[in-house]
């Protein structure tokens, strides 16, 4: 192997990728529009959602109700209805997401000792909407249960509650999507550019019949491959990096472990993921055939890696599927590196199996380019 | 390579993909200093011997040795020791003509010695004012030139240049060929692949490829010698017809208004009829027929 070789590959390569106006894009547009879409678009912590209200009682109560309900900014009350065909109406035509029914003289039912009991309707064609639509007038519920239980100790009129339920978020204490979701784009991007760009790479010198001029130098194949390969891994770091950046100067998302393990991480999961575009590479003829190859290796690393949908909800067959895929092991330990600043000794086995996905598939590279070579 | 060496020995050399005979054993040499044309038709087997001569195909039979080395057995050290032009012109487009250059130079030197081949093969192939301009933005012609540029930056003993012509027009064709004999004049020895007639003409042998077999070898002149040998040729004038089955006649063709007619020695001249000399067309026409008809046989 001569170094001289392999500089001039990448040197080559990189002056190819700077002056290309598509693949510069590529590089530094992508990552930063990936990570600003997921970070504000993909939001599973809604705000504001806009509710309407018929509100029966006209009391006290109703009102306090209310009133804690648009505290924490979750719901807006848009309308004050005045029956239920109303509500229904709004919700049709989507002028509010949910309607609640307060149902008359709370304050009296109350005082009575007797139970209030409130209706909700909920557009429920979206079921993670539902969901937290739920959760968001339960906790308002509660927080006015409390007062009032409270209100009533005082007077000594009541015992509280026998059971109370107060979960703590640890970690993401804001359940902040953006902190979830960072270190899945940096998965994601690192995927894009090692096997995409990596793919193409190789399949661009075969489709201008470039590989034949080249096989016709001394240059041996492990020089032309790494020449190739230095360049993204150079990138892909980069782009790491700049993720993490703006990730942590946009949206906060903390750094809680060692920043040396996550760049150990990083190298890995770059490695393994280039060598995965060099195989690909090897075996398409030309850059669309590179491409449609790719994503069959990128659709299934984002949808079955826990990056949007837990692994938890999936069916057995498709979790057991899970544990081939690198990204899973990647997200495991970055969002345990950044989000609970977690350690060799806890994150092991994601570890050991990205280092052991990364060995075989470079194996698999350095075998199947000599072949093509020959 | 040693002083008195042949640069290229080629010795039964053969070639099978799948069922399919494209080289079948074929035999040459090329000396020192030496252009040497691969004449034939397309898919005639030029570029499979093309690349197996430069170590890119390894070889189902026979064996090469290309200055000094074998290349069913040492490609790599041939590699070293060879410039080869793809068919078509090899150049990065987002890279600069010294850059790619650089690039090549860089696969075969070390060093400063990079940039003092770099700047020689500017001068050499009059590039210098190109130098800093992308290589997508030349025209056809210029690419070719690059192209020969990069095969010959570290000034390989022996050069296999496949089609460095198709598609050029008249003036370009003729600088790459003034370009491949002043690299010739210092010693270079070329085998170069080409299609066009006249092209034959400017090499110093040539061998002339047809369905993988070598089925002529000489110098142009020599060629052509032969072939009186065996034909007569001659031109009637416009207007002229002559039977499609006289007696002794093997091929007729118009050329321009001029009916030109080929004979077999002591057949009737029909009246009229100026002989000719015979062309590189002709000898490439008549070896293709000749074979057919052995094929046939």
């Amino acid at each position: 192997m001569r170094w001289s070789r392999v500089r001039a590959v990448a040197k080559k390569e990189m002056l190819e990728l700077r002056r290309d106006p598509v693949l510069l894009r590529v590089i530094v547009v992508l990552p930063v529009a990936m990570l600003l879409l997921f970070g504000y678009a993909v939001n599973f912590n809604l705000k504001h959602i806009p509710l309407a209200v018929w509100d029966r009682a006209h009391d006290r109560i109703s009102r306090a109700l209310v009133r804690e309900l648009e505290k924490d900014g979750k719901f807006d009350v848009v309308y004050r209805a005045t029956g239920e065909a109303e509500l229904k109406r709004l919700i049709d035509r989507q002028e509010a997401r949910v309607g609640l029914e307060l149902p008359p003289k709370m304050l009296e039912e109350l005082r009575a000792g007797r139970g209030v009991r409130l209706r909700a309707l909920v557009d429920g064609s979206d079921p993670t909407f539902a969901f937290q639509v739920q959760v968001g007038l339960q906790k308002a519920a509660g927080r006015l249960n409390a007062r009032l239980i409270a209100a009533r100790m005082l007077a000594g009129e009541a015992q509280p509650l026998p059971l109370t339920l107060e979960t703590e978020l640890l970690y993401n204490p804001g359940g902040d999507t953006a902190a979830f979701m960072v270190p899945g784009i940096v998965g994601i991007v690192i995927t894009q550019i090692a096997v995409i760009l990596t793919g193409l790479a190789i399949v661009r010198e075969k489709e201008t019949r470039m590989l034949e001029a080249l096989i016709a130098t001394p240059v041996r194949p492990g020089e032309l491959v790494s020449g190739k390969v230095l360049p993204y891994l150079a990138i892909a770091f980069a782009d790491t990096l700049l993720v993490l950046w703006v990730g942590h100067t946009v949206f906060a998302v903390p750094m809680r472990g060692n920043p040396a393990l996550l760049l150990l991480l990083v190298f890995l999961f770059v490695l393994g993921s280039l060598a995965v575009g060099i195989v690909v590479s090897t075996r398409s003829r030309t850059q669309i055939q590179a491409v449609f190859a790719t994503l069959i290796y990128y659709l299934p690393s984002i949808f079955l890696s826990g990056l949007f949908f837990p692994i938890e909800g999936m069916p057995r067959a498709l979790q057991l599927f899970t544990y081939l895929i690198p990204l899973r092991y990647f997200l495991d330990a970055a969002r345990g590196i950044m989000l609970r600043g977690a350690g060799l000794d806890t994150l092991y086995v994601p570890f050991a199996a990205l280092a052991l996905f990364t060995g075989l598939v470079l194996l698999l590279a350095t075998l199947s380019f000599r072949k093509r070579l020959l | 390579m040693s002083a008195g060496q042949v640069p290229v020995t080629v010795t039964g050399l053969e070639r099978r993909f799948g069922r399919l005979l494209a080289v079948a054993g074929v035999s040459f040499e090329v000396y020192e200093g030496e252009v040497f044309g691969l004449l034939g038709p397309n898919g005639a087997g030029k570029t499979t011997l093309v690349r197996m001569l430069s170590g890119v195909l390894a070889p189902s039979g026979g064996d090469a040795r290309v200055a000094g080395f074998s290349v069913a057995y040492e490609a790599e050290r041939v590699k070293e020791r060879i410039g080869y032009a793809t068919q078509e012109a090899s150049v990065y487009p987002f890279l600069t003509v010294r850059e790619n250059l650089e690039f090549r130079a860089a696969l075969y030197l070390e060093g400063r010695a990079v940039a003092a081949a770099v700047d020689d093969a500017l001068a050499r192939f009059g590039l210098e004012e190109a130098a800093l301009q992308r290589a997508g933005e030349l025209s056809g012609g210029w690419r070719q030139r690059l192209s020969l540029a990069q095969a010959l930056v570290h000034r390989p003993p022996v050069a296999f240049l496949d089609e460095p012509t198709t598609g050029l027009d008249p003036l370009a064709r003729r600088t790459v060929w003034d370009l491949v004999y002043a690299e010739a004049e210092r010693g270079m020895s070329a085998v170069v692949t080409t299609h066009y007639m006249d092209e034959a003409e400017r090499c110093h042998r040539v061998g002339l490829v047809y369905r993988g077999r070598l089925v002529a070898l000489g110098a142009p002149g020599e060629l052509k010698e032969a072939a009186r040998k065996s034909y007569r040729f001659y031109r009637l004038p416009a207007g002229a017809a002559v039977r499609r089955d006289l007696g002794g006649m093997v091929d007729a063709w118009r050329r321009g208004g001029v009916l030109r007619i080929v004979l077999e020695p002591g057949a009737p001249i029909p009246e009229g009829a100026t002989e000719e000399e015979p062309t590189m067309e002709d000898v490439f026409v008549l070896k293709i027929r000749e074979e057919d008809r052995r094929a046939l046989v």
